[in-house]
């Protein structure tokens, strides 16, 4: 347990402080365990909204349901904890309505690749201009244990007691297979690395996918732990320079720990772009 | 001056023009000052050769109903107008072609079809057809000239409505159209003996103002764009589709947004997103996507983002019938959903007042924040009346957020509890409105709070909106009730309202004391006015276009007493004829 470094931690307080971010942290205390890579992940968060200078009250954070759907609890941020599996759709209606705002949807492994898998491919298609944060802890937490989308094939879970039969999905190459032009991995226990890529992800003007590697400290002893993750993370950015699909593609498949921006297509113009510029011959 | 009352169904097969020669008919007696009200019904399917049926009501005084039965059938295709013929009242007048381009089988005529009683006028449609444009697409205008000169209607004036319909196409179009129908004109007033007693002849209506000729779902249309809709998303589905359609061209002109979403799970979300952001969001469906939305309408009426939704219900469960109308989603509308959920249902009972529906809609989703539910049908969608231009809303019904004061936000709470059960509503982008939303029971700052006290308020809360709501609802409409208890008070709802109105007028006049009710405000509903009419009414009947008598039995619960349900699954229009048989049989 000493490796693991929670921002919460008093030690680490006044580092926290010098770096200026607290306006970001609400008054909750995380109902998260003790040792959750979430705090890293919120962590990371506040740096990037710190490094952007966003004002609070111009971000809304959309959350489905699991552990991280707790997260706009804990983010001093204008948020709503939505249905299972929806903070997409929610996301990309407010985002339309209200373009004037940062919006960040927030979704857990179960939400956004089990119940929500039908949201993925059209918020990418369309490059609607929000930014989505994967906690991809691969296991259902807040329910105890199941196994998810991304469970690895035959790890015993509480719904697979045997062995889970299901081959896990592979999140990165789905964002790229269904055309989402920004697409990154980042990992709960590199809180500043992670918190560079959120902010390219808020920076982009379109669909930013961001996987987010992340223990449950509680529920998995065997996978995705922080032990597993330490040892086998590793920054792919200097072989990702090149940004190309078939790059980008490759790197997917054979480097589950990979962390960095697999893809990053500039150029193109998110939806409301698309729209004005449809709409302006009518 | 005398009155004219009457009901002409075209039948052909889909392609044949049967629906554009009803749509003619409708706008040129509109013009002349009638009323009218139509209502066609064509198959599921886009291909193939499946009966189409333009069916109008042309009256000289105002009309609720479509009516059942036609006084006039013009075959354009008797395969299908065979089926249609026990629609065709017992005197009724049937025009059909009497030398079609392949001779019938025998049985296979209309006209050998016909009853004693009923009158039948051959017309060589598709002769006349090719001698006035060389094919047979004609035969429609052809149909449409033989009855214009059998019942004395003005040829000049209807030839110049003709012109005006096909106005922005060629030359030869309009040609081919004009002369169609005076080819038809001049040979029905050469060879027709008449024997009927319908004339338009000395039928002198008053000028009217300019009128709109429109369906439901082109009002909804209107109505959302003139109450301050900024977002809509939707997925297609009969008989919701065109709504989206008709804002897909006209919303980014009002500088909103539409969003074709990928299912209706995912339109309702964006639809509640876009309500968090402030701005006004709608989506419209049918049954089958309503039943998708249910989660989402838990969320809307939870975390109290307003939302509002379009149901034009169509018949069955499952997929159902899609293009036959029903009534069988009030169950689902006023009370479908987990938990105590208590949301707004409008459903209007007619045309025009899919208007004030709407509009109102828009604006108590936004003032209560809360889940608003519009429930329209397969008739009220597509059915064609000819109206007043509706005036548009007052700022009150635009602008209606009811947002914190600087005292609010020195210590906010999203959910404060209020005695109305409104809390002043924060938008995104307010300095010093940070709150939180959320689908979990929470306190007055949204926090997830599941104390026992804490359920209870916040349940009480979401309830106390009702009678607020209440207070500014629309009105009952109740027919006149005379002095004294009446013996038969109709209660209806939606679509059948207005045929339950025309019922209880005939009953009066033959004698039977009766009175009708019915509100558009369905939840929550108007239970005192209800219990004050019924208490006037000897007997109860209820009519409606469901198998269950799903409003019978809601009503039953607040009246507490035995009600008579008269209900119809055909897929039909509720008819005026059915609820007076009922009521002379009661």
């Amino acid at each position: 347990m000493e490796e693991i470094r929670s921002a919460y931690l008093d030690e680490t307080l006044d580092t926290v402080r010098a770096a200026d971010f607290l306006q970001y942290r609400s008054k909750d205390l995380p109902t998260w365990c003790p040792g959750c890579g979430y705090f890293g992940i919120v962590d990371a968060l506040y740096r990037a909204c710190r490094e952007l200078d966003l004002k609070q009250e111009n971000i809304v954070t959309v959350s489905g349901i699991g552990c991280s759907g707790r997260t706009p609890i804990f983010i001093n941020t204008y948020g709503f904890h939505t249905l299972h599996g929806r903070s997409i759709p929610v996301a990309t209606g407010l985002k339309l309505a209200r373009e004037d705002l940062t919006v960040f949807a927030v979704a857990g492994d179960g939400d956004a690749l089990g119940i929500g898998g039908g949201h993925l491919p059209h918020v990418a298609r369309k490059n609607i201009n929000i930014t989505f944060l994967l906690f991809d802890n691969s296991i259902y937490g807040l329910t105890k244990g199941q196994s998810s989308s991304t469970t690895p094939h035959e790890m015993k879970t509480s719904s697979h007691p045997a062995g889970n039969p299901d081959t896990p999905l592979n999140p990165i190459r789905l964002a790229l297979a269904y055309g989402a032009s920004f697409v990154a991995r980042g990992y709960a226990g590199d809180p500043q690395g992670l918190k560079d890529i959120i902010k390219n992800g808020i920076l982009y003007q379109g669909f930013s996918f961001i996987q987010i590697l992340t223990p449950c400290v509680t529920f998995d002893k065997e996978n995705r732990t922080w032990k597993n993750l330490k040892e086998n993370v590793v920054d792919l950015t200097p072989r990702m320079e090149e940004k190309n699909m078939e790059t980008a593609m490759r790197l997917a498949q054979n480097e589950p720990h990979g962390v960095g921006i697999f893809f990053w297509d500039k150029k193109r113009p998110h939806y409301q772009e698309i729209l004005r510029n449809l709409n302006k011959g009518n | 001056m005398k009155d004219i009352d009457i009901v002409i169904e075209i039948c052909g097969s889909a392609g044949e023009g049967t629906i554009s020669a009803g749509e003619i008919l409708s706008r040129f007696m509109s013009g002349q000052g009638f009323e009218i009200m139509s209502f066609d019904s064509y198959p599921a399917e886009i291909r193939g050769f499946g009966k189409c049926v333009a069916h109008t009501r042309i009256s000289s005084n105002p009309i609720y109903s479509p009516g059942k039965l036609a006084d006039v059938l013009i075959s354009l295709n008797d395969n299908h107008a065979i089926s249609q013929l026990p629609t065709l009242k017992e005197s009724g007048i049937l025009i059909y072609d009497s030398q079609p381009a392949r001779p019938h089988e025998e049985d296979k005529s209309v006209a050998g079809r016909t009853k004693p009683g009923m009158i039948s006028y051959g017309i060589p449609l598709n002769m006349l057809a090719h001698k006035a444009a060389g094919n047979a697409r004609g035969m429609n205008m052809v149909a449409l000239g033989a009855l214009s000169a059998l019942f004395h209607v003005d040829k000049d004036r209807f030839t110049d409505s003709i012109k005006a319909r096909y106005g922005k196409k060629k030359q030869v179009v309009i040609d081919a159209n004009v002369n169609s129908f005076l080819e038809g004109y001049d040979w029905a007033k050469e060879n027709i003996k008449k024997s009927d007693p319908y004339s338009f002849e000395g039928v002198n209506l008053p000028e009217q103002k300019e009128k709109l000729i429109v369906n439901g779902n082109q009002l909804v249309a209107q109505a959302a764009l003139d109450a301050n809709l900024m977002f809509y998303a939707g997925y297609p589905i009969t008989p919701a589709t065109k709504i989206m359609e008709i804002l897909s061209k006209e919303l980014p002109k009002h500088g909103g947004t539409l969003l074709q979403t990928e299912d209706e799970i995912a339109a309702i979300g964006a639809v509640i997103g876009a309500g968090f952001g402030g701005k006004r969001a709608m989506t419209a469906t049918s049954g089958p996507g309503f039943a998708l939305m249910t989660e989402f309408t838990g969320l809307s009426v939870m975390a109290e983002v307003p939302a509002v939704i379009i149901d034009s219900q169509r018949a069955g469960p499952s997929t159902g019938m899609p293009t036959k109308t029903e009534q069988s989603d009030f169950n689902s509308a006023v009370m479908g959903g987990t938990g105590d959920c208590p949301r707004i249902v409008l459903a209007p009972a007619d045309t025009k007042s899919c208007y004030e529906a709407t509009v109102l809609a828009l604006y108590f989703a936004e003032k209560y924040q809360t889940l608003v539910v519009v429930l329209l049908d397969f008739f009220l969608s597509n059915s064609i009346k000819n109206i007043d231009v509706p005036k548009k809303p007052a700022k009150k019904y635009r602008i209606a957020n009811i947002a914190p004061k600087k005292e609010d936000l020195k210590d906010y709470k999203r959910y404060k509890i209020t005695k109305s059960g409104i809390s002043p509503r924060a938008v995104p982008g307010t300095p010093g409105g940070i709150f939180f939303s959320t689908g979990l029971e929470h306190n007055e700052y949204g926090r997830p709070d599941y104390s026992q006290a804490g359920h209870l308020k916040m349940t009480q809360k979401r309830y106390d909106k009702f009678n607020a709501v209440l207070v500014e609802a629309p009105a009952p409409e109740i027919s006149a009730m005379g002095r004294g208890k009446v013996d038969i008070g109709v209660i209806s709802w939606g679509s059948s309202a207005g045929a339950a109105r025309e019922a209880v007028m005939a009953a009066q006049k033959e004698g039977i004391k009766a009175a009708s009710f019915s509100s558009m405000m369905v939840s929550p509903f108007p239970e005192k006015a209800l219990i004050k009419f019924a208490d006037n009414c000897r007997k109860i009947l209820i009519p409606e276009l469901n198998f269950s008598g799903q409003f019978a039995d809601f009503a039953t619960c607040i009246l507490k007493r035995p009600v008579e349900k008269l209900n119809f699954i055909t897929g039909r229009p509720m008819a005026s004829e059915d609820i007076l048989q009922k009521m002379r049989e009661m």
